[in-house]
């Protein structure tokens, strides 16, 4: 068991009631607007299923809710005592930026630099520490645009909060998984009915 | 007069003897009382002491034992009570061994027994600690007594007692990590076989030392210790200790040292993560054309039992969903192939990449994952141009295959994970 079934009921209900909100807004949709409100709404559920206890969960809700349109389902799924408090917590600490880094960009760019200061730099010791250095603060810096809220977060904070965004992620993915599994299951077996 | 004398005589010699009888009587009297006041004192101001030292209930009903030892030898003349709690073992000792051998080795005895049982039920290490060293003190006299009168069984004893302080020690250097009390103890026991004063003196020394709340940190030699440098290694220490727990819970980060290294498997991870939530909401919503998904029906039965059925409105699953499994096959047949020439072409592109090593075990499980998906005949019905859709279906295949491990699970591992992760939810 990755995760404790608690996690996964939380979310599997939370999420229930968010996709509940999505359908009853609009009833046609194209595959990627339906694409997008399921990943919102599962985001958001697994967030709120972790009790806002974690920066991660609070960063993303604040940054989903920041949209007018998500609003009202992020109130939905939380309930509305958990918004307002969790409000109150997105407003206290400083906004998350919207924009989303290009992660493997930078990555590849970082790899590029380490080629060449090696290439460069005569091996010595001082160099070669400064060379490590520098290289575990690119990929902090790059894990910390792929943990949401990552910015605002020390090294430490930010190694504990990418333990427990892994640890959610692969709870949603199970559920989701499972999820896609059984309607699988079910649409097959009604054309083998048919 | 003579007989008058006489009897004046018998009188008054029987006065006297009255006399000297009631005096001596009186005297006994006050005597035995006065011997009995300090003694019943004595006891009691010892008991009461007992009682503190042993404050579990299994050790209050060793007491009596030690009671009945202590009662046996009433005996034993009064000694001025020493009003320092901490000596009262040694002192206790003291007034055992002077009066006989045999009950001080007696009252040890009943010591001892009392001790083998207060680890069991000691909350605290501290107060083990205590104990022991009581206990210990207690050994000491009973080797006082051991050198004056020489008894097999109080040998015996000795040594049933010696090992038992042993492997309490034993146990508390493991309990406790700490090498300050367990260095006193090692003095105390050097102490113990010359002297008992000195080691009630120890005793109270160990009760003063308490287990330290804040963090232990050690500078090794050459390091630097003011408090920035020693801050810097707390918090290096710590993160390396989360990173240990990353490595658990990230696969295939075992083997890697080295914490760039890691990190970009970290980074990879939750990437790939990210990008298997994108690629099941993207099929979910393929395979649901409303966003109604009878959760409750899939689930009552296989995954979640305690969920509660019959909550959502179960709306059937449209009618669009009507192929035939042979088209299906047909339709997916080109889609399997325009994944592997896909992943090919990035091979050939860019084959220095780490990410692709990964990317070659991805045909050969990929297609058995999409076959089985029944969701790509959907596709066709609500996308009116193929043509954009095969671009998209392209642009988002090729993401998660790039760097993707979703591809080594397989398809219908529905709620196996490692047990790892489950550890680590509890040390979170």
């Amino acid at each position: 068991m990755r995760a404790p079934n608690s996690l996964k009921q939380e979310f599997l209900k939370k999420w229930k009631s968010g996709l509940q909100i999505c359908s009853s807004c609009s009833k046609n949709m194209s595959i990627f607007e339906r694409k997008k409100a399921i990943k919102l709404s599962a985001d958001v559920a697994m967030a709120s299923a972790r009790n806002g206890r974690t920066c991660w969960s609070r960063a993303l809700i604040a940054n989903a809710s920041k949209n007018d349109n998500n609003k009202l389902l992020v109130e939905h799924i939380l309930g509305n005592s958990e918004f307002q408090r969790l409000n109150k917590i997105s407003i206290m600490r400083p906004t998350m930026s919207n924009k989303r880094v290009r992660c493997k960009k930078i990555l590849k760019r970082s790899c590029g630099t380490i080629r060449r200061v090696s290439k460069r730099v005569v091996p010595q010791k001082i160099l070669a520490s400064c060379v490590a250095k520098r290289l575990s603060t690119k990929r902090t810096q790059v894990l910390k645009s792929l943990v949401p809220g990552g910015e605002f977060m020390d090294d430490v904070s930010l190694i504990e909060e990418t333990l427990d965004y892994i640890m959610s992620l692969q709870t949603q993915i199970d559920v989701m998984r499972s999820l896609a599994n059984a309607t699988e299951l079910v649409l097959r077996s009604k054309n083998e009915q048919w | 007069m003579n007989r008058g004398s006489l009897t004046e005589m018998l009188h008054c010699t029987d006065m006297t003897v009255l006399e000297r009888q009631r005096a001596r009587l009186k005297s006994q009297q006050q005597d035995q009382f006065h011997h009995q006041q300090p003694e019943v004192e004595e006891r009691s101001g010892y008991f009461s002491e007992l009682s503190g030292v042993f404050s579990g209930p299994s050790h209050v009903s060793q007491v009596p034992g030690f009671d009945g030892a202590a009662a046996g030898n009433s005996m034993i003349g009064p000694v001025k009570a020493d009003p320092g709690s901490e000596n009262g073992w040694s002192e206790m000792g003291k007034i055992l061994v002077p009066g006989f051998g045999f009950p001080g080795f007696e009252a040890n005895f009943s010591i001892s027994r009392t001790a083998s049982c207060t680890p069991l039920a000691a909350a605290a290490a501290t107060t083990t600690a205590e104990v022991k060293d009581k206990i210990s003190g207690a050994a000491a006299a009973g080797k006082v007594s051991f050198k004056k009168r020489k008894h097999d069984k109080i040998q015996n004893t000795k040594v049933v007692v010696e090992d038992e302080i042993k492997d309490k020690r034993l146990k508390g250097c493991a309990e406790e990590g700490d090498s300050k009390i367990t260095d006193q103890n090692n003095n105390n026991n050097n102490n113990n076989k010359e002297n008992s004063d000195n080691n009630s003196k120890e005793n109270s020394k160990v009760s003063d030392v308490q287990k330290p709340d804040y963090i232990h940190v050690r500078a090794r030699r050459g390091q630097a210790t003011d408090s920035h440098s020693l801050a810097e290694r707390v918090r290096r220490e710590k993160i390396s200790e989360r990173m240990k727990y990353l490595q658990d819970l990230v696969p295939g980060c075992n083997k890697i040292t080295g914490k760039a290294g890691m990190l970009d498997e970290i980074i990879n991870y939750v990437q790939s993560l990210q990008r298997q939530v994108e690629f099941l909401s993207m099929k979910l919503a393929a395979v649901n054309p409303r966003l109604d998904f009878n959760i409750d029906n899939f689930f009552a039965k296989e995954v979640f039992p305690a969920c509660p059925p019959a909550n959502f409105p179960t709306i059937g699953m449209s009618s669009e969903m009507n192929t035939n499994p042979a088209y299906l096959q047909h339709q997916f047949n080109p889609l399997q192939q325009q994944i592997v020439s896909c992943s090919g072409n990035e091979m050939v592109i860019n084959p220095p990449d780490m990410g692709l090593r990964r990317t070659i075990s991805a045909p050969v499980s990929i297609p058995e994952t999409f076959l089985d998906s029944s969701c790509f005949t959907q596709l066709q019905h609500l996308l009116p141009s193929s043509t954009t859709w095969d671009a998209d279906l392209q642009n988002f295949y090729s993401l998660p295959f790039d760097q993707d491990r979703s591809t080594t699970f397989p398809s219908h591992q529905l709620f196996t994970g490692s047990i790892e992760a489950s550890n680590l939810k509890t040390e979170m």
